[in-house]
């Protein structure tokens, strides 16, 4: 079943000016449980890609379906709404609240989303023991490693039970292990809760995790490999 | 969570936010002193005016106010006096002889109103014997004592004891001269008392003006509490022919004094929120620039753009919520302080009193003058944050996002 359809979707920039050209008629389908890395050179439309696929843009051209919901349609408002029911985020500066616990910053999404304050704690508390960081659910994200940081981001972007989640170079600022780290607890989010993730990156670590890898150059999709 | 956040993000910073509580904090101390002063001004004259000349309530014959003839007396005026002695909420009533005259010593003359009064009525309503700076009330001098004010007694050069002459027309419209002797001076913050009016006793004025006890004027006090138009609505019920005024009645320059004072608290109000207004929203948009990533981010991720706009409203009225209480209590402090110690203006007594002012200031505030800043300075602070909070609202999260 797939999670995210997009048809022929161009993105121009300073179309009335001097237009540059993001992406270029691209089709991709993403199935559930899929994990994904949209790899390719600097500037080939990575980021414009999730932010498109994740409602944070809308598209020149074409169609995005998001569980069988175009949202290219959707006003700004509805998006916010929709993005918070459907759609998981990782940043790669982490973008934790610094003046909230790593807890109640995993608790956060699910409090937009307006769900009892059991729910919220079982599953905050659930989700920091799976990234393994459960004895630092009371500090604050500055007393945290960076990794640390990035896996209460991860925590935070499941704890809404998203369809699928979007990293943006989730890895970029981590170091080595921190990245092995992460990315194990990723896969196993994927193996286990059939979390489908997709990633935009050039961290060759990544790539090799990725069971899916599509590559984009300049807005075009150049191949699209299944392993 | 919001509210939480919302607090939290308060003391982020913590010196900027203790920057604008401090200005929120002398706004409102800066707004209390300044509406205390003046109304300390204020009620201070009135009080001076009220209680030491025109008194509560007036009473008058309706063609005395129009022509200040001898012959427009108060029928049975002294009887009227001892009634109105007896309602409930008066404190004092007492009667005057009035006449226009003139006033001389050997060296000068001046224009005067000479009143003639009962001096134990007189004491209890205007408080005369207390005001008296040199001599006595009307003692050590047996025949035709007279009081003058300060300023009355220096125009005409002569001083305690000296010999002066009144000279007025008598009830027949003959022109009469009488020799009196001071026997005390007064002196006053109010203009008429220091330089207009020569008091003496009844007796000797109604003799001099072959009056068989007439009197031209009734004079009031009434009890602070007391509604003074309610005992004139009785008085005209009661004495038809008679006309009865509360004090800004007679004094409409009064009451339209007190009236200004309203509007001044809220012109003296607009001016120091509007600055206030300036230094919230300077605070709350710095506050929302150096957050645009994350903002973006709670937008990315699923808040909505009312919550965010309320987020940053909370954390404006949290810093009203904070100072305001401070800013109320510590001008409070200082009312009550110089309230029962006074401010000391006797540097610029000569000036003060010219205008009929004290020298020593009692500040003063109405209680819901504590409630109308209190209200201003929360509108003052939604005010504020109208702005940044847009400026949150207007954010896309891509490019909020991707900002460094």
């Amino acid at each position: 079943m797939s999670v995210i359809k997009a048809e022929n979707v161009t993105k121009t920039y300073n179309e009335t000016k001097v237009p540059v050209h993001a992406l270029n008629g691209i089709n991709l389908e993403v199935s559930e449980g899929e994990f994904t890395a949209i790899v390719g050179p600097s500037g080939c439309g990575k980021t414009t890609l999730l932010n498109i696929l994740g409602g944070l843009d809308h598209p020149t051209e074409g169609n995005v379906e998001v569980a069988d919901t175009n949202i290219g349609e959707m006003s700004d408002g509805k998006l916010i709404d929709f993005r918070l029911q459907n759609i998981g985020f990782v940043f790669q500066a982490y973008n934790l609240i610094p003046v909230l616990t790593n807890k109640e910053n995993v608790e956060f999404i699910m409090l937009l989303q307006k769900q009892d304050k059991k729910t919220r704690n079982d599953r905050s508390m659930d989700l920091l023991t799976q990234m393994g960081i459960a004895e630092k659910a009371n500090q604050r994200p500055s007393e945290l490693s960076g990794g640390q940081q990035q896996r209460v981001a991860v925590a935070r972007a499941l704890a809404s039970k998203p369809k699928f989640i979007l990293a943006d170079e989730p890895t970029a600022n981590l170091d080595s292990k921190s990245t092995a780290t992460l990315l194990d607890i990723m896969a196993k989010m994927n193996e286990e809760e059939n979390a489908t993730f997709v990633f935009s990156t050039h961290d060759q670590r990544v790539i090799d995790k990725a069971k899916r890898v599509v590559t984009l150059v300049d807005g075009v999709v150049v191949s699209d490999e299944t392993k | 969570m919001i509210l939480k956040i919302a607090w939290k993000n308060v003391w982020r910073s913590r010196g900027r936010s203790l920057v604008v509580i401090g200005s929120i904090v002398v706004g409102i101390w800066a707004l209390l002193f300044g509406s205390g002063f003046m109304n300390g001004f204020l009620v201070g004259y009135m009080a001076n005016i009220i209680d030491n000349d025109i008194s509560n309530i007036q009473i008058h014959n309706p063609e005395f106010k129009k022509d200040l003839d001898i012959k427009f007396y108060i029928e049975n005026g002294k009887d009227k006096a001892a009634a109105i002695r007896t309602w409930q909420g008066v404190k004092g009533a007492t009667t005057r002889t009035v006449v226009s005259g003139m006033i001389s010593s050997p060296k000068k003359a001046s224009g005067v109103q000479i009143r003639g009064i009962e001096l134990e009525n007189e004491a209890i309503v205007t408080s005369l014997d207390s005001i008296i700076s040199e001599g006595t009330y009307f003692e050590g001098i047996k025949r035709n004592p007279v009081i003058i004010g300060s300023k009355l007694a220096e125009n005409l050069s002569t001083k305690l004891r000296s010999k002066v002459v009144l000279t007025f027309n008598d009830s027949q419209g003959n022109i009469t001269a009488a020799a009196f002797r001071v026997v005390g001076i007064v002196k006053s913050s109010s203009l008429a008392i220091s330089e207009m009016y020569a008091y003496v006793r009844q007796e000797d004025l109604t003799r001099l003006a072959g009056l068989d006890g007439q009197i031209h004027e009734i004079a009031v006090i009434t009890d602070p509490q007391i509604d003074e138009a309610g005992i004139v609505n009785k008085y005209k019920e009661t004495y038809k022919e008679d006309l009865a005024e509360t004090w800004k009645e007679t004094a409409p320059e009064l009451a339209m004094m007190s009236e200004m004072y309203g509007s001044m608290l809220y012109v003296l109000m607009g001016i120091i929120m509007t600055a206030l207004v300036f230094g919230i929203v300077n605070t709350m948009l710095m506050a929302v620039l150096e957050r645009f990533r994350e903002l973006g981010m709670l937008m990315a991720v699923g808040m909505n753009k009312m919550r965010v706009y309320f987020m940053i409203l909370i954390e404006t009225v949290f810093l009203g919520i904070i100072g305001a209480p401070i800013g109320l209590f510590v001008g409070w402090v200082t009312i009550y302080y110089y309230r029962v110690n006074g401010v000391d203006l006797s540097n610029y007594s000569e000036g003060l009193e010219a205008f009929g002012y004290s020298s020593i200031l009692y500040p003063y505030l109405e209680p819901n003058t504590y409630y109308i800043v209190t209200v201003g300075v929360i509108i003052t602070a939604v005010i504020g944050a109208l702005y940044p909070a847009w400026k949150a609202v207007k954010l896309n999260p891509v490019e909020a996002l991707h900002k460094i």
